[in-house]
């Protein structure tokens, strides 16, 4: 999630609630996408006892929290400590806490109702997240304690049960009636969840609830409960990617000739990625019901893929960095780059053959057909866009961008991940694989057009390749062909001139030539609201389409990722 | 067949191989779902090894047929670290089985059990030794005639050798649970259960068969239907005697956190190549409280390492599932005005839950 800013430095109160729009941004953003849809076009304003403000406010459907106040709030809220504390502390009813004055709210009516209902929705689902329980615990240690008696602790209680002269378990075992506390209370409120095991690839994000199986009377079975909509990302995402690194270093060999081949198949796919494509194959698997473990080598096989096109794909654009780094054939030579990538393609047959002991013939048989649909439309959208640049065309469509785009990028980033993690649950039925293709293609393009912008205005820090990189290979992207769609006559001249000049004779200024008349004629901003316009399409298609899929963590995982492109910041 | 296995086949002598028939019926097994099961979990002391075994007897497969009962084995060995090694569902058991419930009176005597995988291991060769009295019969009806009775007694002691792939570990000492089954069943009407027992590691001095001062069993049958078949019950023995049963009303249950898929192994192997659907999200924590006038317990269980068995559905396309849980378990309570607390190694199982169960 590397295209999102560290929020500015706030203090008190205020950074509280930065900081949990921060990292629910990046790790939740379906929770930001639905409080945005709550807060549309309202500007929020925060006042808090400790003297620190903060502002709430949507640009489309981002939420930004910030700790500088703009004026002209639509709603403004006041906050004494008190009041503040009692809306993290799920354990007291604030209507049993509240003093006059500790609470002032001042706006219209249906917008205040709708910050209430975004505040509700923040708490409610923000709240199971259990990297967001952290960051609100430690702001509760710092501030002081309110209330009048502290809970009853463990150790309390252990105590207690000592001065019975009953020999105590290692977990203060004592008896129910003396503290009235029946099975379920035990585990929720005097043993909480254990959190030193080692975390699942995909699950666990979430806040454990405790449920009742038996109360004396009436049964629930231990298999059926409720759904959890929601996973922390960020979380899933380091821990999927780390793994998949581990099965990637795995699987090359280490033998000679190292310095000449298998050195670089090593490094290269070690540089930083987002972890998308691990992820969205791993927590596939998981969500039909699969084990995550099962579908590492699809994810390493997919990854091993993806480097081998780039380093050609760098060839054949003539890039010059990629992750913040030089180009493989800028640092190796073209010759060994080439081998590089062939060598990069061949390990990944390997890593999907190597399925066959634990998945199955089956399963192996499926996961090969899908690898070679995936690679057949990678390497054919390449060919369309190599095309478009030999050839000096720029298609004047947006779907024709939506085609190649689809067939270069869109399979192998994000529906093929996801139809290989089905088969790697044991799903090969085609109508149920199909159901990932129109969702993701549309979140797929979206991501790609973001991908673009963010080339043209983001850090070249944060994007890893060189500014302006896309200008001068001459990529066909939404902004230019809405740029040589809506520009004059004389205008589309000059630029169709620069864009028929081979990357090696294009200068930087040739490139700022062509972003300032994007800036000029709207296509940047075009492209964003088109990106938004699709991200929109897709996240309403995920709900649509994948309806079958039941409510778990694990599809709360692709939830968020489809929701990601919604939320993004550019 | 081994040398060490007796000569007769347990097919043969099947009607018989189960041993007498105890406090249950005398019929013969004539219905295709009714089964007859000896049921055996260890732990060593220690908390090293685990072990779970089932014999079990199916009757013919149409109604009152000659046809011999059908018979099902398998063994699971679980080793700290190491996790479940298992057979299929044809591991091969000395004859007769041992059962306290067919050598009612051999206390301080030890008898044979013998079960191994047809390929050699996970292999066991111990000498059993009941040191307490099983409970009364229990019941639970559901689904129209389908049915479930037991019977359980708690700790077992077993002395002997363990094979855990490939490797024998010679002489453990073990304690454990054996249950004795007899029903009439189909499991997707079975729905699910919980399960599970501990005993308290401490030698007991003031007991004459090596009874643990205290040990403890909880079920919890969970039918699809009818609404009101679901039933938990928890028992407690003391010093070789059960002393209190804890009935359905007295008792709660709850639970948290489910299993990492990736961390439960299926068994038997061959299940991993199969279709079998997808394991259920198996709970981590497991506590169970109970009250009944002065007396009470409550257990708190915490998963260390799981098994899912995968057993294949005589109705159905779809197998049922079984998991085994080994892990820490702490106990305490109050029965007849003693109390009690001990914290040792329990297995727990959840059955049901995978789509098609």
């Amino acid at each position: 999630m590397n295209s999102l800013a560290a929020p500015v430095a706030t203090e008190g109160t205020a950074r509280l609630l930065v900081e949990t729009v921060y990292e629910l941004s990046r790790r939740a953003p379906a929770i930001i996408a639905a409080a945005a849809r709550e807060m549309a076009g309202i500007r929020l304003c925060l006042h808090f006892g400790d003297g620190t403000h903060a502002e709430l406010r949507t640009e489309n459907s981002c939420l930004i929290a910030s700790g500088e106040l703009s004026g002209n709030p639509h709603v403004e809220c006041y906050f004494d400590d008190r009041a503040m504390r009692l809306l993290f502390d799920l354990e007291r009813r604030p209507v049993d806490q509240l003093f006059e004055g500790s609470l002032d709210v001042r706006g219209e009516r249906s917008t205040v109702l709708a910050v209430w209902r975004t505040f509700q929705l923040l708490a409610q689902r923000a709240s199971g997240l259990r990297s967001i329980q952290i960051l609100w615990r430690e702001y509760r240690d710092r501030t002081p304690e309110y209330w009048d008696g502290k809970p009853e602790t463990a150790a309390g209680a252990a105590a207690g049960a000592s001065a019975n002269g009953l020999r105590l378990t290692r977990n203060g075992l004592q008896r129910p009636s003396d503290t009235g506390w029946a099975a379920l209370d035990y585990l929720d409120h005097r043993h909480p969840e254990q959190t030193d095991r080692l975390p699942a690839l995909v699950g666990g994000t979430l806040i454990a609830k405790s449920r009742l199986l038996w109360d004396g009377r009436k049964s629930a079975q231990w298999w059926k409960f409720d759904a959890a909509s929601d996973s922390d990302l960020m979380e899933t995402m380091l821990l999927c990617k780390a793994r998949v690194r581990d099965e990637i270093a795995a699987i090359i060999p280490q033998r000679e000739p190292k310095a000449d081949l298998y050195d670089l198949m090593h490094v290269y796919p070690q540089r930083e990625g987002k972890g998308l494509r691990p992820t969205l194959t791993i927590a596939t698997c998981c969500a039909l019901g699969g084990r995550g473990e099962d579908a590492v080598r699809a994810a390493a096989a997919i990854e091993l893929f993806h480097n081998g096109f780039l380093v050609h794909d760098d060839i054949a654009d003539g890039s010059t960095h990629r992750r913040n780094e030089a180009t493989l054939h800028r640092a190796h030579g073209i010759g060994l780059a080439v081998n590089t990538g062939d060598a990069l393609n061949l390990m990944a047959v390997d890593a999907v053959l190597s399925n066959l002991p634990t998945l199955g013939l089956g399963r192996t048989l499926g996961l090969i057909h899908e690898i070679m649909h995936m690679c057949r439309e990678t390497v054919e959208g390449q060919a369309i866009e190599l095309g478009w640049i030999r050839n000096g065309t720029v298609p004047r469509r947006d779907e024709d961008y939506f085609h190649m785009s689809t067939k270069k990028t869109g399979w192998y980033t994000c529906i093929s991940p996801c139809r290989l993690g089905a088969v790697c649950a044991g799903e090969t039925n085609p109508e149920i694989l199909d159901r990932f293709n129109e969702a993701f293609r549309l979140i797929g393009i979206a991501f790609q057009i973001q991908d673009d912008v963010l080339n043209l205005v983001g850090e070249a820090a944060l994007y890893g390749k060189e500014p302006l990189g896309d200008l001068l290979e001459g990529k066909r992207t939404v902004m230019l062909i809405h740029l040589f769609r809506d520009a004059d006559p004389i205008s589309r001249g000059r630029l169709d001139e620069i864009c028929r000049l081979p990357r090696t004779d294009k200068t930087q200024e040739d490139a700022e030539e062509l972003l300032d008349a994007m800036r000029q004629f709207g296509s940047i901003d075009y492209a964003i609201a088109l990106s938004n316009h699709l991200a929109h399409e897709g996240v309403r298609r995920f709900e649509e389409d994948l309806a079958f899929i039941p409510e778990t963590e694990s599809k709360g995982v692709l939830r968020q990722i489809a929701n990601y492109v919604t939320t993004r910041q550019l | 067949m081994p040398a060490y296995l007796k000569s007769e086949t347990s097919v043969a002598r099947a009607r018989f191989a189960l041993g007498p028939q105890g406090p249950f019926p005398e019929c013969r097994l004539s219905r295709d779902l009714e089964r007859r099961w000896l049921h055996y979990a260890l732990l060593s002391r220690d908390g090293e090894f685990g072990l779970v075994a089932n014999v079990a007897l199916l009757g013919p497969p149409e109604e009152n047929s000659s046809a011999r009962p059908r018979m099902t084995s398998i063994l699971l060995v679980y080793r700290r670290g190491a996790g479940w090694k298992s057979s299929q569902f044809n591991a091969e058991t000395s004859v007769p089985q041992w059962s306290a419930f067919r050598q009612p009176h051999s206390f301080n005597s030890e008898s044979e059990l013998r079960i191994r995988s047809t390929r050699g291991h996970p292999a066991v060769n111990l000498r059993l030794q009941r040191t307490s009295h099983p409970c009364t019969s229990q019941c639970a009806p559901f689904a129209g005639r389908h049915h479930l009775r037991w019977q359980s007694e708690t700790g077992v002691v077993a002395r002997g050798d363990w094979t855990h792939d490939g490797v024998l570990y010679p002489n453990i000492e073990a304690i454990g649970y054996h249950e004795r089954v007899r029903g009439f069943w189909g499991w997707p009407e079975m729905g699910g259960w919980v399960f599970g027992f501990a005993n308290d590691p401490a030698l007991d001095p003031s007991s004459e068969t090596s009874a643990p001062p205290t040990a403890i069993v909880f079920t919890l049958i969970q039918p699809d239907e009818p609404a009101d078949a679901a039933t938990g019950s928890v028992m407690l023995w003391r010093s070789g005697r059960l002393r209190r049963h804890f009935p359905r009303r007295c008792v709660t249950v709850s639970v948290r956190g489910s299993l990492d898929r990736d961390r439960v192994c299926h068994v038997p192997d061959l299940s991993n190549l199969f279709g079998v659907p997808a394991m259920a999200p198996v709970p981590r924590r497991l506590v169970i409280s109970a009250n009944m006038g002065p007396d009470w317990t409550m257990v708190d269980f915490s998963c260390d390492a799981a098994a899912r068995v995968v057993i294949p559905s005589e109705t159905g396309i779809k197998p049922y599932s079984v998991h085994e849980l080994i892990g820490a378990v702490s106990v305490a309570g109050s029965v007849s005005g003693r109390t009690f607390a001990f914290d040792t190694y329990g297995i727990v199982e959840f059955a049901g839950g995978a789509g098609g169960d």
